[in-house]
């Protein structure tokens, strides 16, 4: 242990070191202030659609096949998206499935963004945008997911 | 083939099994012939694991369908380069590659100390045999890589078509081999700890891995953005996605840890530091691997379970709670007798470029975590997106690069303000003036102007002193400039090598800087021949040619680009589609100059009406983080190359640990 003499060195250099975290730790909280977006699936915001009126969220859910529309002249890309069945979104995640009972739940619209490449229909997508009154999500962004490297078993995915 | 990498997948196991307790054995009783024996053993595993690899690359290459993995990563069609890449293109392939680098870093360090660190040595192997054994456990009992389909499949799924880019044969296996030689600084910690040799033994001996895993870790990096901006066509290279902040946090506290392993082995400070600093930088390589393949975390590139997650979740936890208990035990040793003096003091410049990256990584951490912590803690699900880790990040990236400057050249223990004026008088006049410059020429955003004065500092400094250490050497002596510049970094390439990664680092910066503030984009449908203007440029669209291959189809537009009206490129945006998998993929045109990058995505194709859609980005400086960052690996090759002298330094500390029991390393000055 070093002398007592010693210890107001140590402080003052506590004092600094603490300075620096708690600076570090005040961005970190004012950022997420601002920047905090709710994460929900399709489900959830049905649930509580009024609530969230004008919201910025992050949703995912599943492109229903027969809704997408496509207008590469002006990149506008209308789709719907439902939540996918609760059983089948863990085991076949990305995979295309055809879904036929869900309906379209919310109707989501992106203007300006090409296509992603990895967009179609039965795909889980995460749409990042505002949900309108009339239930429709006009998208920022819509972040479709890679097929990932380490995909489970995808028996006879590919056809 | 599967059969023999079965087999030999298991004898390795058995193998990694049995040196754990022959080292851990021979290391409690002084028995040399069982060290001896564990160090064939893990020789001998290193060999089965690459017969391993060697069994599943041959069944890629012959396109075997009876194997699962072959079936389900490769396809007939799939050109030979990406059936070898297809070895880590898939999970149980990858997991391989990471067995497989392992053990080969386990060979060479049980070959690299034979005879040294006798006492550490035998448990730093044993450490890293443990980890095998873990990566091997899920190789041989959870995830198979030689697992048989029922029925031979006709044809394979194919590679998914963002990794049919060669980006993929170098990427993976940069980041992979970053990762996982920061497990022998790692081990070696550990075994300090075990064996009770707390000095900078450890760290001494596995310095070069430590500089060897933060090269791969750089390039890793790198490379996965440069990819991301080839490949994924949205004019930007990083988008905090959790999958590259897995890869961005080791690299941080890595970066941490070899600053501050010079103040331990300088001042004999901040042991409990690094050795905390080498646990972390291990256990988020752990996580990295966690979170790309648990789904706990939904990433733009995985969102599903893949059923590891557990596993690793598990071995994380075990892993980060032995070594903390070992840690506290061993604090009592671990006390320094030196302390900081002075904040004007190179340690304390260093001790707060700590404090910074550790934050940094924290708030990566954190942001990364949010969506699963908010969900514990409030039942709701909240993400922050890139504008989180930019707020955050920025200006504690501005207080990094000022210390950049400041620490290396502020003098040990204290520095009087007198020195200091003399030292920084002109680097900081030069930051000054190129601010000053920058606001006149017409840049108002107050971030943009902090960045480049304190790049224009750190450049300062590091001219500075090159100068300096030129001068002395040409009055010393008596040399030419050129030939005292090369002698001068030869003979001290560690730190003139560090001054290099600076430099690279401040290049990169800059990059960073201005191709966030300043990107424009500008998206427009034309029909064939007509013309469109992006910034300086003008660009004519001339129209679409389709070709195919057994594979792919490919749609290629070709644009004209002009400036003043003299033609100055062809620029071929293209559409894929993979046919295999029904996919369809964009090839970005990219024409960069160290002013600007011009960067073409074809977005769109109206089949009816003709008309095509481009998205154009024009992207100022980019050049320069992609050149910096080669910079930044050059000056880690100058930083790593064998320094004769140095060589011998270890060897004499290392006797020196040898004789005396507990020996605190004399201060020894850097020539």
């Amino acid at each position: 242990m070093p002398g007592k003499a010693a210890m107001p060195k140590k402080l003052r250099f506590a004092i600094g070191a603490g300075l620096m975290v708690a600076a570090i730790a005040y961005l970190i909280v004012t950022a997420v202030r601002n920047t905090a977006e709710y994460y929900m699936t399709v489900g959830e915001v049905k649930a509580q659609q009024a609530a969230l009126d004008g919201q910025m969220l992050r949703v995912a859910g599943r492109v229903v096949p027969g809704t997408i529309a496509w207008n590469p002249a002006t990149l506008t890309l209308a789709f719907g998206i439902a939540q996918p069945p609760a059983q089948d979104a863990a085991a076949s995640g990305l995979r295309p499935v055809a879904i036929t009972t869900a309906a379209a739940v919310f109707h989501v619209i992106c203007r300006g963004q090409p296509k992603p490449d990895m967009f179609a229909p039965g795909r889980d997508v995460i749409v990042e945008g505002r949900l309108d009154r009339d239930g429709t999500i006009e998208a920022r962004q819509v972040l479709t997911s890679c097929p990932s490297k380490y995909a489970p078993k995808q028996p006879g995915a590919a056809q | 083939m599967p059969l023999i990498g079965q087999l030999a997948l298991a004898l390795a196991l058995i193998l990694a099994a049995y040196s754990i307790i022959a080292n851990v054995i021979g290391a409690r009783r002084s028995i040399p012939t069982l060290l001896a024996s564990a160090r064939h053993a893990i020789w001998a595993y290193c060999a089965m694991v690459t017969v391993a690899v060697a069994a599943l690359l041959v069944s890629l290459l012959r396109s075997d369908f009876s194997l699962e993995y072959v079936a389900s990563y490769t396809s007939s069609s799939l050109p030979t380069f990406y059936k070898i890449t297809a070895l880590w293109g898939g999970q149980q392939g990858s997991l391989l590659l990471w067995t497989w680098l392992l053990s080969l870093f386990t060979a060479v360090a049980a070959f690299q100390n034979r005879r040294r660190n006798p006492e550490i040595a035998p448990y730093a192997l044993a450490t890293l045999a443990v980890v095998a054994i873990f990566f091997l456990g899920m190789l041989n009992f959870v995830t198979r890589p030689f697992d048989m389909l029922a029925a031979v499949a006709p044809d394979g799924q194919d590679l998914n078509p963002l990794l049919q880019n060669y980006w993929m044969a170098i990427h993976p296996p940069s980041l992979y081999t970053g990762y996982v030689s920061a497990s022998v600084p790692f081990a070696f910690a550990t075994g300090a700890l075990i064996a009770g040799r707390l000095d900078d033994s450890w760290i001494r001996s596995t310095r070069r891995w430590a500089i060897f895993s933060w090269f791969f870790l750089t390039l890793g990096n790198l490379f996965g953005a440069r990819w991301a901006y080839e490949v994924l066509g949205w004019g930007g290279y990083w988008a905090w996605d959790p999958v590259e902040n897995a890869a961005f946090m080791p690299w941080l506290v890595m970066t941490a840890y070899l600053h501050s392993v010079m103040i331990q082995e300088r001042k004999d400070m901040l042991k409990v530091w690094n050795l905390a600093l080498i646990g972390m930088a291990f256990g988020l390589t752990l996580f990295g691997t966690f979170i790309t393949r648990s789904g706990v975390i939904s990433s733009v590139h995985s969102f599903t379970q893949s059923g590891l997650g557990p596993y690793f979740l598990t071995f994380l936890i075990a892993v980060v709670a032995l070594y903390a208990a070992l840690l506290i035990w061993r604090l009592p040793k671990l006390r320094s007798p030196a302390e900081f003096e002075s904040y004007l003091s190179r340690e304390a410049a260093f001790l707060f470029n700590n404090l910074i990256l550790v934050g940094i990584a924290f708030a990566v951490f954190w942001g990364t975590l949010f969506p699963v912590l908010s969900e514990a803690v409030r039942g709701v699900k909240i993400t922050v997106g890139p504008p989180f880790f930019d707020k955050v990040n920025a200006p504690l990236a501005l207080g990094l690069i000022f210390l950049m400057g400041f620490g290396p050249l502020i003098a040990w223990r204290r520095s009087s303000l007198d020195s200091l004026a003399k030292t920084f008088a002109s680097p900081a006049l030069f930051g000054l003036v190129t601010g000053v410059c920058a606001f006149v020429a017409g840049l108002r955003e107050w971030y943009v102007l902090a960045a480049l004065s304190l790049g224009a500092f750190v450049l300062g400094t590091i001219v500075v002193e090159f100068r300096r250490g030129v001068g002395a050497r040409r009055h010393l002596v008596r040399e030419s400039a050129p030939a005292a510049l090369i002698n001068l970094v030869a003979k001290n390439n560690r730190r003139y090598g560090g001054y290099i990664i600076h430099l690279g680092v401040v290049m990169a910066f800059i990059g960073i800087v201005a191709s966030s503030f300043f990107r424009t984009e500008i998206k427009k449908s034309v029909h064939e021949g007509e013309f469109f203007q992006v910034g300086p440029y003008s660009l004519q669209y001339l129209g679409l040619e389709t070709t195919e291959t057994p594979h792919v189809e490919t749609s290629r537009a070709r644009i004209e680009v002009r400036r003043d009206g003299k033609p100055i490129a062809m620029m071929l945006p293209a559409k894929l589609f993979f046919k295999r998998n029904q996919q369809p993929a964009t090839a970005v045109a990219i024409r960069s100059t160290p002013a600007a990058d011009l960067y073409v995505v074809l977005a769109g194709m109206d089949d009816q009406t003709g008309l095509v859609t481009f998205q154009v980005f024009l992207t100022p400086l980019v050049f320069w983080l992609w050149a910096g960052g080669l910079v930044m690996a050059f000056g880690t090759v100058i930083a790593m190359w064998p320094n004769v002298r140095e060589r011998a330094a270890i060897a004499a500390s290392l006797r020196a640990a040898a004789e005396t029991p507990v020996v605190d390393e004399p201060l020894r000055r850097r020539a």
